[in-house]
């Protein structure tokens, strides 16, 4: 029985998990924070990644992690929300922010939705760039963890936060393997593949696009909502271009449409970025090179090429018509 | 029972009137062909009908309904269902999935996202069905990237057919086929419910004349004639024309165009 794509990508994924959690265990605090800055990344990746599929590649991604950040943020320092109900209402503001910016974002497509998202984004940066509110540029401090003492961790514990974020980064990467395989998933597939043929059959392309912004939206404010507990900070940079283009990054380099890609590409950049960062003055220069020879050796981003290289092998094992999967 | 009209239907490309007064009944149930040259606009009048392209001017009823203004999704989700002349396929899929997302779509079935697509076994049994209609039962797990052109062909009108449709609008659904392919396909579109109303654009005279109940000849965006396939192969114009009759200069063509 031949591996197929699926099980591949699944069996990669459960290996970095595994791997992930052990290895985060028997480090230090220092590293236990990079761990969940990848983690929490990832998460972020996987909310750009879930809306590739519909064919859609946003590059405003930002604006939903800032959102998140100081809706949880705002309302657990400012309103002295518990940290919980902080966290909900994050997921609820990706989601209605998702719908509303949503309904005219896709409607376009390719680089219209690049700059539609981009700009829309970039609202939101100069909106808390300058908002008193949140102290402006300054940013707002005292940003509290989750409270989970009740079922005995403490969130302040660097270790605990990070198999923290790892468990919640794996909790979404399940869910988007499960969104895949359901009917709603298969027509974000199609619509990727063909979207005036999904017309054609009867189906509205605009509203599995909406509902796959939305949810992209919301796992994205779930992100920032992780992000702002992580440093217990709110900086309007949270919203800035840079950091929709390093989730970009992660995704292409780790493979876009394959989940797993996304989460290791995460892993990738956090790492590079730090022993770049503490070795080299012009590290992101670095960082662009390698970044750039990887997408030359890998155009379709280490995952995506390991399918690719999969099938070319099935296909010759197999000289009958290759049973095909869905990446 | 679907009765398609259309009223003085006009389409132009800039200068180019591509749909000229297009004025036609299809009574339900009945099978017609449209023939025409090359360039005649044939597949402009159906990206009308399927609501692909807007008309300038004209109206288009299904069952006395105005339908002008309804997208290509509306107008799929009330019958009216069409296969394209160029294959326009979902790629990376296989035939079966193919097949089984136009019918999720059809069903309803595709919103649904916390159930996996595996567990609607109706959705399956049907296009498992479409599948052995078309003839691609052997090919149902062959990527549509491994189908040879004529599979593709036959694939590409079993997704017209999964849209469960009232109108079926097939777009030279022979074209490019081998002599074995095109008899199956020929076949299968004699096979088709009686219910249905089926407009074909054929350039295969031999199918057509013995397909159609009527023959619809378009030129240079006009309705040239119409008429039974008697009628049309009796057709002095006709005969000129397109079944090949000796003494007529293809300058001819040009000659009658009306002039913009
Ligand atoms: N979107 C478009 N924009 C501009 N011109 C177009 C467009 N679509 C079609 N045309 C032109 O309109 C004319 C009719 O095209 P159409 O595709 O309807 O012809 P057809 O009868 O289907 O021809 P064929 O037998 O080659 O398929 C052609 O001259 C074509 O170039
Ligand atoms: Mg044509």
């Amino acid at each position: 029985m031949a591996m197929t794509r699926n099980n591949l990508r699944l069996s990669i994924g459960v290996a970095v998990a595994v791997l992930a959690l052990i290895t985060q265990l028997s480090t230090g605090a220092f590293a236990q924070e990079l761990f969940a800055e990848a983690a929490i990344l990832a998460v972020f990746a996987l909310s750009l990644d879930l809306l590739a599929r519909s064919g859609l590649v946003s590059f405003g991604h930002a604006g939903f992690l800032g959102l998140g950040a100081y809706t949880f943020g705002g309302l657990a320092v400012l309103q002295n929300w518990p940290p919980s109900l902080a966290m909900a209402a994050a997921l609820a503001g990706g989601i209605v922010s998702g719908l509303i910016i949503g309904c005219f974002a896709v409607r376009t497509s390719g680089a219209f939705f690049i700059m539609v998202t981009l700009a829309v984004a970039e609202m939101f940066f100069s909106w808390v760039f300058r908002s008193p509110l949140f102290n402006g540029a300054d940013g707002m401090g005292g940003v509290p963890r989750l409270d989970m003492r009740a079922m005995g961790l403490d969130l302040n514990n660097p270790k605990n936060f990070a198999t923290f974020c790892i468990l919640i980064c794996i909790c979404v990467w399940i869910f988007a393997e499960y969104i895949i395989v359901t009917p709603f998933g298969r027509t974000l597939d199609a619509i990727r593949q063909n979207a005036n043929r999904v017309s054609a059959v009867g189906g509205r392309v605009f509203s599995y696009r909406l509902a796959a912004f939305a949810l992209s939206g919301a796992i994205g404010a779930l992100s920032g909502a992780l992000k702002a507990q992580h440093t217990n900070f709110l900086s309007p940079d949270l919203a800035t271009w840079v950091v929709s283009g390093d989730v970009l990054i992660a995704v292409v380099i780790g493979g876009m449409g394959t989940f797993v890609g996304g989460i290791i590409g995460s892993g990738l950049l956090v790492y590079l970025k730090e022993i770049l960062s503490s070795n080299f003055g012009h590290w992101y220069l670095f960082l662009g090179g390698i970044f750039i020879g990887v997408a030359l050796i890998l155009p379709r981003g280490i995952v995506g090429s390991l399918l690719d290289w999969l099938d070319r092998r099935n296909a010759r094992n197999n000289p009958a018509p290759a049973r095909e999967e869905e990446a | 029972m679907s009765t398609l009209l259309t009223q003085t239907l006009c389409k132009s490309f800039g200068s180019l009137a591509v749909t000229q007064e297009v004025t036609l009944t299809f009574e339900s149930g009945k099978r017609y062909a449209i023939i025409g040259p090359n360039g005649a606009g044939k597949t402009t009048f159906f990206n009308l009908l399927a609501g692909n392209l807007k008309p300038d001017t004209g109206h288009i009823l299904l069952d006395g309904r105005d339908i002008t203004s309804l997208d290509v999704t509306s107008r799929a989700r009330i019958g009216i269902a069409r296969s394209f002349q160029r294959n326009n396929l979902f790629a990376e899929m296989t035939v079966h999935d193919n097949i089984t997302m136009a019918c999720a779509i059809q069903d309803n079935v595709a919103p649904v996202f916390w159930r996996p697509m595996s567990g609607f076994a109706a959705v399956h049994d049907k296009a498992v069905g479409i599948a052995r209609q078309v003839g691609l039962e052997d090919d149902r797990h062959t990527a549509v990237r491994h189908l040879s052109y004529g599979s593709q062909r036959q694939l590409e009108v079993a997704l017209a057919l999964a849209c469960k449709p009232k109108v079926l609008l097939l777009d030279e659904p022979t074209s490019g086929m081998s002599p074995q392919e095109t008899a199956r396909m020929d076949h299968l579109i004699k096979a088709l419910p009686r219910e249905l109303t089926v407009i074909v654009i054929e350039h295969d005279m031999d199918i057509v004349l013995e397909f159609a109940d009527q023959i619809v000849v378009l030129d240079y965006g006009r309705v040239l004639v119409q008429g039974t396939p008697a009628e049309i192969k009796n057709s002095a114009i006709v005969r000129q024309r397109y079944l090949g009759e000796e003494g007529v200069a293809v300058g001819s063509h040009s000659a009658q165009r009306p002039s913009p």
